[in-house]
């Protein structure tokens, strides 16, 4: 069997700080329990600058918008509301969330699905409201008359646009209008301009292709005009986010993990995987069928490169650079990164509770944590966690599956045999990297009645690493 | 030579050596098969009208597409055989890779379909492949068609088997190669030509090449891809070697201006890793091989792949008159206005207002009484002379000031007398709260 299939985890200097330091993650698990979250609060500022840059070097002005969806932390937004950053909230939930944390009305954008009172507080606190259909912004705009609101900036989400030439195919949204329906959005504008006050369109689109992003983008660009031709304002396109990252160190592992893959699923290779689990392929008369449905774990472009990426393509039909044409425009650019705004802004780490082989030979290392505290296996993102004591550097490779704390057979945090750099012992920690962007607790339950991890935030103060719970960290904690 | 239809020259092409000065081997002979000779361009033909005549008959009868999953030769083919047998022809791919090829299928009619990206929320229960996903949308359309199936379809392979083969053994004096080296796409021609010469002459080597897992080959699997193939078999191929698309540049380079074959990257990668196989065995060799390997396609089409992977080999010369010429001196001495001076020159001198951004822009908003020649155009003018008169005072106008000081700069140099740059752009202009326009 091979023991050098590595996925190693890319790690930043803060992370691999704390994963040094021989007692802090320990004490913090004895502390407050096996599984354990953590936050690093100081990261996602550091991560907006990154994408104000790219902004900059493109001389676009424009708002960073924290997607709220991929982390419920107190630290991370009460963090972003001290840096005047933004943030999109997708629930009465979040909203009041980000509000609590210091957040100013004025920038925050309220998107996906809304009830009445959700749209009643983001237009009492002068959000924008980002709507996904007419019948919504008729809606609105019934509520800011019989409440006598403030008029809302509104944005209008378009999801589906015509290609010339190459018929450029995307997948069916549930969330906005097509890109031919503009005008009802504008008939509905017109009859409100008292209540609604249209800042602009936007898109998200559910796709890594460059191509579908920048025909969306044209989209919005030629809907703005269409609006200006008809009177209104507009002076913001907000894109969304879906710009991606990167979680391993090197392209040569994943190269080689992904093609043993397909051979093993092949048959011509030992099994990598629990029962020769495929990720999406399968083997037909020797030839591999399906397509390997996991995240593309290493790229090369992620973040604010691919948003750099997008701005600098051309487009479609209008022919200039996507920066080119906004900048010209004078339109500001919104961007609403989630999990690629939290990269390297978090952990997750677990206690190692028994250590077994099976019958059949493989080797089961069991977790006082479980599937939904550690999702990273149902977003199939394939990355090694980091054991623990690491070990002398003499100790022998091993291939292991990671179990849960489940009673169900269905609970395994890895599906996939993972590399660990030694064979681990009760006691040990699993630390599972860059969590933060939706693996952490998006949908951790009380299943079995166990216990949901706690969540802590972790940073520096006097020149060395502190920690507290989430709830208590607040932005004058630390060294900035 | 007569023909009656441009089908009947599909195939009967060429077998050339190349010089030993060249490819510096002792001991082998080594010939190239030049495909890119065929009519349409490319080794593809011979299987594309394999495949697409056995069901034609019946196609042009019900009025059925012809379609098929690719973005390349195999597309360019069959859309120029579909046009010819007045049948629709669609394409369906995961991303056009190559622009000149796409243009081309869109020239001869077809259609293009290009399937969505990975999702980035990712849904493990969707794994669909293409093929799945295009038959549901042929099914969901309803009307009828005929796939020619490149990755399953055996009348693949049956085309190099009966033609490519045969010939490539005659031209050789009936006795074949030694060594047999080919790129693997869909793997009919490796698999064609491979499967006869073995049965010709059970000795002979057969090289598979694939691209290297994170480059690009037009025409070339890489190593994963190529488990994805129906008509691939490892066990024809007595070693497969990875080539990279800087080595593939690298072999077309060879055998453009050395020998006078204007092939594409993937004939290029075909060359460079024969070569490179070839020799380590040469030195070993106390009598003569021959070896023989496949030029697949012209290299018209790929000049933008060139061009994204080696600018240098395209670089011009910078032309006269052109805002790269410019110094940072230059640029830092150009004339500029803020908005408040500009727009009190406008009111006393009346200059010419020059906007140098995109028509879409400037229809939407501008400085009123402006004239808008779009940067690229004002680019061209200025390589033929000074477009405006030298003593006529111009301002220059665009985004943010960047662009506008580099053209001030240039029209100054070119003995322009008056010729200033709106300091900060339509931006400041904006900020300033001053008028703009929308005609």
């Amino acid at each position: 069997m091979d023991t050098d299939l590595f996925l190693k985890p890319s790690l930043s200097d803060s992370v691999r700080g704390i994963l040094d330091q021989p007692d802090l993650l320990p004490d913090m698990v004895e502390a407050l329990g096996s599984p354990l979250n953590v936050v690093l609060p100081h990261q996602i500022t550091d991560n907006v600058e990154r994408y104000r840059e790219v902004l900059t070097s493109h001389h676009l002005c424009g708002e960073v918008f924290f997607a709220h969806k991929a982390n419920r932390s107190s630290a991370l937004v009460r963090q972003l509301a001290a840096g005047d950053t933004g943030v999109d909230v997708a629930s009465l939930g979040e909203l009041r969330h980000v509000l609590e944390a210091g957040c100013a009305g004025r920038r925050i954008m309220a998107t996906g699905p809304k009830d009445t009172d959700f749209l009643w507080l983001a237009a009492r606190v002068g959000a924008v409201v980002n709507a996904d259909s007419v019948q919504e912004l008729a809606e609105l705009a019934a509520l800011v008359a019989s409440h006598r609101l403030p008029r809302v900036r509104v944005m209008a989400r378009l999801s589906a646009f015509d290609s010339a030439g190459v018929r450029v195919l995307s997948r069916p949204s549930r969330f906005g209008v097509h890109g031919r329906e503009v005008g009802l959005v504008l008939d509905l504008l017109d009859k409100h301009r008292d209540e609604l006050d249209l800042l602009g369109f936007a898109y998200h689109l559910d796709t890594n292709a460059l191509t579908e992003k920048a025909l969306a983008l044209e989209g919005c660009l030629l809907a703005m005009r269409e609006a200006s031709a008809r009177g209104f304002s507009p002076s913001a396109i907000d894109i969304g986010g879906g710009f991606g990252v990167n979680y391993l160190a090197d392209r040569e592992e994943w190269d080689r993990y992904t093609t043993e893959l397909g051979r093993a699923v092949l048959g011509v290779r030992p099994a990598m995987t629990w029962q020769n689990h495929g990720y999406g392929l399968r083997a037909e008369a020797g030839t591999l069928r399906g397509a390997l449905g996991v995240y593309p774990a290493y790229r090369p472009v992620a973040g604010p490169a691919y948003l750099d990426a997008l701005l600098t393509l051309d487009a479609p039909t209008l022919g200039r650079s996507m920066a080119t044409l906004l900048l010209e425009s004078l339109y500001d650019l919104h961007v609403e990164p989630g999990r690629a705004m939290l990269d390297q802004c978090g952990l997750t780490a677990a206690r190692v509770v028994e250590v077994r082989t099976t019958h059949a030979g493989d080797v089961l290392v069991r977790l006082a944590a479980n599937s939904r505290d550690i999702s990273t296996e149902d977003h199939a993102v394939l990355m090694d966690p980091v054991l623990l004591p690491p070990g002398s550097g003499e100790d022998d490779p091993v291939g292991v599956y990671l179990s849960g704390n489940l009673c169900l057979e269905d609970d395994l945090i890895t599906r996939r045999k993972v590399t660990l750099p030694r064979l681990p012992a009760p006691g040990d920690l699993v630390v599972f990297v860059n969590t933060a962007g939706y693996f952490m607790d998006f949908a951790a339950d009380h299943a079995l009645m166990q216990p949901i991890a706690a969540k802590a935030a972790v940073y520096r103060a006097g020149g060395t690493w502190k920690w507290c719970l989430d709830e208590q960290y607040w932005p004058v904690k630390g060294d900035r | 030579m007569r023909y009656d239809s441009i089908l009947d020259t599909i195939g009967d092409t060429p077998l050339v050596r190349v010089a030993p000065e060249v490819h510096g081997l002792r001991n082998i002979d080594l010939y190239a098969k030049l495909e890119m000779l065929n009519p349409f361009g490319s080794v593809k033909d011979r299987p594309a009208w394999n495949m697409a005549k056995e069901g034609l008959a019946g196609a042009i009868e019900r009025g059925d597409s012809i379609v098929e999953l690719s973005s390349g030769n195999t597309a360019k083919a069959l859309a120029v055989i579909a046009a010819m047998h007045g049948l629709p022809f669609k394409s369906v791919t995961n991303r056009m890779k190559v622009p000149e090829i796409k243009d081309l299928l869109l020239l001869l009619g077809a259609q293009i379909e290009e399937l969505p990206g990975q999702t980035e929320c990712l849904d493990p229960t969707d794994t669909e492949d293409p093929l799945t996903r295009m038959y549901r949308m042929l099914s969901e359309e309803g009307s009828g068609y005929l796939h020619t199936d490149q990755y399953f379809n055996p009348r693949n392979l049956e085309a190099h088997r009966i033609s490519t083969a045969q010939e490539v053994i005659k031209d050789l004096d009936g006795r074949g190669p030694d060594i047999f080296i080919a790129c693997v796409g869909t793997a009919g021609s490796s698999t064609g030509v491979a499967t006869v010469l073995r049965e010709h002459n059970p000795q002979v080597a057969v090289v598979g090449l694939v691209a290297q897992k994170s480059d690009f080959i037009p025409g070339i699997r890489n190593i994963d891809e190529v488990n994805e193939v129906g008509l691939f078999d490892p066990s024809n191929y007595d070693t497969i070697e990875a080539v990279s698309a800087q080595e593939a540049i690298d072999g077309m380079l060879t055998l453009n201006r050395r020998c006078g074959m204007l092939g594409g990257p993937t004939g290029g990668a075909a060359y460079f890793g024969a070569v490179r196989h070839l020799k380590a065995i040469d030195e070993t060799l106390t009598e003569r091989r021959t070896a023989v390997f496949i030029v697949c396609d012209r290299v018209e089409s790929y000049m933008s792949y060139v061009r994204q992977r080696r600018p240098d080999l395209l670089k011009q010369p910078p032309r006269p008159n052109s805002v790269g010429t410019l110094t940072d001196a230059e640029v830092a001495a150009a004339a500029s206005v803020d908005v408040a001076q500009a727009r009190q020159w406008i009111a006393e001198t009346a200059p010419l207002v020059v906007d140098l951004r995109g028509a879409f822009a400037y229809a939407a908003l501008h400085i009123e009484n402006s004239v808008n020649i779009v940067d690229e155009l004002f680019d061209e003018l200025l390589h033929g002379g000074l477009p405006i008169g030298a003593s006529r005072p111009v301002l220059l106008v665009c985004p943010v000031g960047e662009k506008s000081a580099r053209y001030a700069a240039l029209l100054t140099r070119m003995g322009h007398q008056d010729a200033r740059s709106l300091r900060g752009g339509v931006v400041a202009w904006r900020d300033a709260g001053a008028p703009l326009v929308r005609d």
